[in-house]
């Protein structure tokens, strides 16, 4: 995955706000990123132009061999649903579906087939398979947040993409749910995008990005590949 | 079939499952049910009444379809309907003298096929029914005792000795020949080429009756009536009864009417709980375009969606409508004479793609752009979609006047009340507006500063949500209280002991005799009103010619003999509309007034009549509205007393026979044997039935408009239930205590339900009125107490909504509500 001096700029009630600057960057397949930064510093900004949620104003986004800014809203859909997985702050599971539903869903959007077993074997992965035919409301923050992992890991993407998955979760169930996120990840060979304000969990990614105001300040990645980046 | 599709179908129905197993699709399916039961309960009930009537219209004409001659009928009729496969008979009917030894009698003489009658069943004293064969004669109880004939014996008619064979109690087309009763003689039509009667100069009537399918029978219709020559008609059993037409006509316009009252309520429902559906879509759209859904397949899905929910209405709301209507006639089934014939499933066909139409109009255009949701709103939950609202609003319109033009079948009647329905909207939003602004003009405290302040926030919402609890209110009140003030003024117009019975013929001198035997029978003499025919030879001087007017009806009249007579023009039913009373020693006309409008006859023309080979001249003084329902003699054209007392006249009168003095009848025909008695009970027992029928079927339609008025009232005060919700969470959290918020939330709500019943009371008494006077013709008093009431209702409906959220409310912590 690559960044290419991005950038983005809003209008709001008539002023141009630029909320990113000239982000430039790359990550291997299989590395993982963290974006970390203040409240409003841009973090989900980026991810949202990083996973082709949203368009930037310059530069370009390379997501698993696809030139993001080539393809319209459609084709960046297809991108997604074929190579990138998502866990949210807030969840998002569907409040009608059922816990092993929401996690059905990409796959069948996918058209996979087998999708409920599948399914199945994702939310006993994550301890869930006693809670198969809850419905998002019947479980606590954790266990939703679980639910979103086993949806996002079940197609197998190449790439994840985490908005502060901890950050509804109380300490001691944020610690869980990271834990399994890390584990998943690296069973799986996924890249992984974390956005968190939390360091220590910024600690546990190999590349760290971190974000003021809209501006890239600090760019960590781990000495072998800075060795090799500095030989090249 | 591939995974992908399979998979997209299984998920389609599972998504659709789940929604509705949440309450998600709640009130808008409730709405889509309650506008398709609607609808298909009064198109089966309307169907199947009609069916009757038609039924019993053919029964009263013999056939389903009849045309009728001055000459022999040309052949290509009958092979036409062999075509369409109808049965069919031919029928001459003509004046002529018949004798047994020295007595003779004018009689009608009918000469009818073996397959006569078609419809209905001839009755005869023996109990036989058939229609007589070759040599045979079937003659009536006058003509028995007028020739003193006995069953056996032989009569004469022209060059035929016929023998009798039996007596005919009942005819069933015999109202149909109203204005020619003479003593009967009814003969087959194989023995005319023998009997020498339809010679030169003989005055007979040619009818070919047919019968069969429907389609088939319009079939014939459609191409009969462009082939039809000079002196051919299509006889039309409606129009042959006044009485009848006119409680049909009524009754389907009530119909009618009230079904369109309940499509719409039941779209504005629609249309609002679509708009909340497709506003509740945001997210999950946004999360299935974030996994990787595509636009097409984002519309597709909720396109299936609701098909489904169309689908799952139509099959609901069938079998609501058919339990409905089915029970509705087995409560009432005593009091009809025959069960009705079944259904189709055309109604509800037509209901359910009205219902499909509303549904994608309200909602189709919100959804398919929801399909544009920004991905990026599940990262910022502000994000939505600029939705078409104007296509959105136009194509329900469309939709609605479709809807109204398929049910109203009349462009005018659907004008009148879309545009009504439109115009009071609007109305209402100004008058809304205004009030709101003169309520914020007011220096308001505390509570109901705040309440005042939420109201205004959403202007636009506000007024949507006045203006459909209006219009629900407006509805329940037209259905539920204006509806039995309406049957009962209907019903008031055939009084219990209507007459069953008309005598012509009666002489100036007979009225003595004829009033002493009603005394001795100890009933009150009838009334006795002159009767004068006389043929319309000059308008305005110049001579009457039929081929002048383009309608065949205003021909036929204009060519027929018309009765007359003079006094007593004003009556409960006969009103003058326009010119003044007429003088009695001042000749002039007073003219029905549809009469007058399809002859093109104003006030001030002069008018001539050949009475008897008199010309008789005046000018038109004034038109009256004559209530052909009222089961009196009336007539078309009344004449001033000087101008027509001189003149040869004889007397009409109807009276009411109890079922258990009928015997007065032959009795009468026994003393003055030029009678003409005419037993009128069977088409009044069909008014009846009309009438138990229509008002039957309205008590259902209004039963699915009440349900359908609810819906709206629902649907309405849910609109912004979940946001005043998370509003008060937040209140409650900032420190607010739950009685503050009960009462800002009573002040609004009631101000809301008192605006909107006090709008709503005062639309639907006025609506009343003019459906009572202008739509139904029926008089009509303006209710004062109904916007009182409505008030009432109004705070009552909306301030159980906020009971409702109260009790949410204990129930939640303000974190969950937050959260929600
Ligand atoms: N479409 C937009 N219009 C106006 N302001 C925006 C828009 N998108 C983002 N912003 C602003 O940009 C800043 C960064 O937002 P965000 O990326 O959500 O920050 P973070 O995730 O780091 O908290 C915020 O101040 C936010 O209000
Ligand atoms: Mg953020």
């Amino acid at each position: 995955m690559q960044a290419r001096q991005l950038g983005k700029t809003v209008s709001s009630e008539g002023e141009k706000l630029t909320i990113l600057h000239e982000i430039s960057f790359s990550v291997p397949t299989g590395a993982s990123l963290a974006v970390v930064g203040r409240s409003g510093s841009g973090k989900s900004s980026l991810l949202a132009l990083l996973a082709g949620l949203d368009t930037p104003s310059v530069g370009e986004v390379i997501l698993a061999g696809a030139a993001l800014q080539t393809l319209d809203e459609d084709g960046r859909a297809a991108v997604r649903g074929r190579c990138a997985g998502f866990v949210f702050q807030s969840f998002q599971l569907l409040p009608e579906l059922t816990a092993l539903e929401n996690v059905m869903l990409p796959l069948e959007l996918a058209g996979v087939r087998g999708a409920e077993a599948q399914a199945l074997q994702w939310l006993e992965r994550v301890e869930l398979g006693h809670r198969l035919h809850h419905l998002p409301r019947q479980l606590s923050g954790g266990e939703q947040q679980r639910v979103a992992l086993a949806r996002a890991f079940a197609p197998g993407p190449q790439i994840l993409f985490a908005d502060e998955p901890t950050g509804s979760l109380d300490s001691a169930t944020g610690a869980v749910v990271a834990d399994l996120l890390f584990a998943l990840n690296r069973e799986m060979g996924t890249t992984l995008v974390l956005v968190t304000h939390d360091d220590t969990l910024a600690q546990r990614c190999s590349h760290q990005l971190r974000l003021q105001a809209g501006q890239m300040i600090d760019w960590q990645v781990p000495a072998q590949t800075a060795a090799l980046e500095q030989a090249a | 079939m591939s995974a992908g599709i399979l998979s997209q179908l299984r998920l389609t129905a599972r998504l659709f499952r789940r929604s509705l197993a949440a309450g998600e699709y709640k009130t808008l399916l409730l709405a889509l049910i309650i506008a398709i039961a609607a609808l298909t309960a009064v198109g089966m009930l309307t169907e199947r009444v009609e069916r009757q009537l038609l039924g019993q219209a053919s029964e009263l004409q013999a056939a389903d379809a009849v045309l009728s001659s001055d000459h022999p009928i040309p052949p290509k009729f009958a092979s036409l309907a062999a075509q369409q496969r109808l049965a069919s008979a031919e029928m001459a009917i003509f004046p002529s003298m018949v004798s047994f030894g020295q007595e003779a009698s004018l009689a009608s003489v009918k000469a009818v096929g073996a397959a006569y009658p078609l419809r209905g069943q001839l009755s005869l004293q023996s109990g036989a029914t058939q229609a007589p064969q070759p040599g045979e004669a079937l003659i009536d109880a006058r003509l028995r005792d007028v020739l003193q004939i006995q069953v056996g014996q032989q009569l004469k008619v022209g060059q035929l000795q016929l023998t009798v064979r039996d007596i005919i109690t009942r005819e069933p087309d015999a109202a149909f020949d109203f204005s020619s009763l003479q003593a009967r003689l009814m003969i087959n039509a194989a023995d005319l080429p023998a009997s020498g009667l339809l010679g030169f100069g003989s005055r007979v009537k040619y009818r070919l009756l047919l019968a069969g399918e429907p389609a088939a029978v319009n079939a014939w219709l459609a191409a009969a009536q462009p082939q039809l020559g000079r002196g051919e008609a299509i006889e039309n059993a409606r129009e042959s009864r006044p009485e009848l037409k006119e409680a049909i006509e009524r009754a389907e316009r009530f119909l009618r009417l009230a079904s369109l009252l309940a499509g719409v309520l039941a779209a504005v429902a629609i249309v609002l709980a679509a708009r909340r559906f497709a506003l509740r879509h945001f997210d999950t759209v946004a999360l299935l375009r974030t996994l990787g859904a595509s636009q097409r397949r984002v519309r597709a899905l909720m396109l299936a969606q609701m098909l489904l929910l169309a689908g799952v209405a139509a099959l609901a709301g069938g079998a609501l409508a058919w339990l409905a209507q089915a029970g509705l006639l087995w409560l009432i089934a005593a009091q009809l004479p025959a069960p009705l014939p079944p259904a189709s499933l055309w109604p509800w066909l037509w209901a359910s793609a009205l219902g499909l139409v509303l549904l994608l109009g309200a909602a189709g255009p919100v959804l398919l752009s929801l399909a544009r949701t920004p991905p990026l709103r599940v990262l910022r939950r502000e994000l939505t979609v600029d939705v078409h609202w104007f296509w959105q609003y136009a194509l329900t319109l469309l939709a609605m006047m479709g809807i109204l033009l398929q049910i109203a079948k009349d462009i005018k009647l659907a004008v009148i009340v879309g545009g009504g329905m439109l115009g009071a909207l609007l109305l209402l939003a100004a008058l809304g507006w205004l009030l709101l602004q003169a309520l914020q003009r007011w220096r308001w405290q505390g509570s109901a500063r705040l309440a005042l302040r939420q109201m205004l926030r959403q202007p636009g919402l506000l007024l949507a949500q006045l203006a459909a609890l209006t219009l629900g209110l407006c509805g329940l009140w037209l259905l539920t209280v204006v509806q039995s003030d309406l049957l009962q003024a209907w019903r008031a117009q055939v009084p219990p002991e209507a007459p069953n019975h008309f005598v012509i013929n009666l002489q100036p001198e007979q009225i003595a005799t004829f009033n002493a035997q009603f005394a001795a029978a100890g009933l009150p003499a009838p009334k006795v009103q002159p009767m004068i025919r006389g043929r319309w030879t000059l308008h305005n001087q110049q001579p009457v010619q039929p081929q002048q007017y383009s309608e065949p009806r205003a021909q036929r009249l204009s060519e027929r003999e018309f009765n007359l007579s003079w006094g007593e023009d004003e009556r409960a039913d006969n009103q003058r509309v326009q010119g003044p009373p007429l003088n009695a020693a001042v000749p002039g006309w007073s003219v029905e007034q549809e009469l007058a409008v399809l002859l093109g006859i104003k006030i001030g023309d002069q008018l001539t009549f050949d009475i008897a080979g008199t010309a008789v001249t005046a000018p038109v003084i004034n038109l009256r509205a004559v209530n052909w329902g009222s089961f009196r003699a009336n007539f078309f054209v009344v004449g001033s007393e000087q101008l027509l007392r001189d003149l040869p006249s004889s007397r009409i009168s109807s009276f009411y026979l109890p079922p258990a003095q009928r015997t007065l009848v032959p009795q009468l025909v026994r003393g003055m044997p030029n009678l003409t008695i005419i037993d009128v009970g069977q088409v009044l027992a069909q008014v009846e039935t009309v009438i138990t029928l229509a008002s039957s079927a309205l008590r259902l339609v209004f039963v699915m408009c009440v349900l359908a008025g609810l819906t709206v009232l629902l649907a309405a005060l849910e609109t912004n239930d979940s946001e005043r919700r998370r509003e008060a969470a937040l209140m409650r959290a900032l420190g607010a205590s739950t009685a503050r918020i009960a009462r800002i939330w009573w002040l609004e709500s009631l101000l809301l339900g008192a605006l909107a019943g006090l709008l709503a009371g005062t639309l639907a008494a006025l609506g009343a009125w003019y459906v009572a006077t202008a739509v139904l013709k029926l008089p009509w008093v303006f209710n004062v107490w109904l916007p009182l009431a409505s008030i009432v209702a109004g705070m009552a409906l909306s301030g159980l909504t906020v009971w409702r959220r109260l009790w949410a409310l204990a129930r939640t912590s303000p974190v969950l509500m937050l959260r929600e």
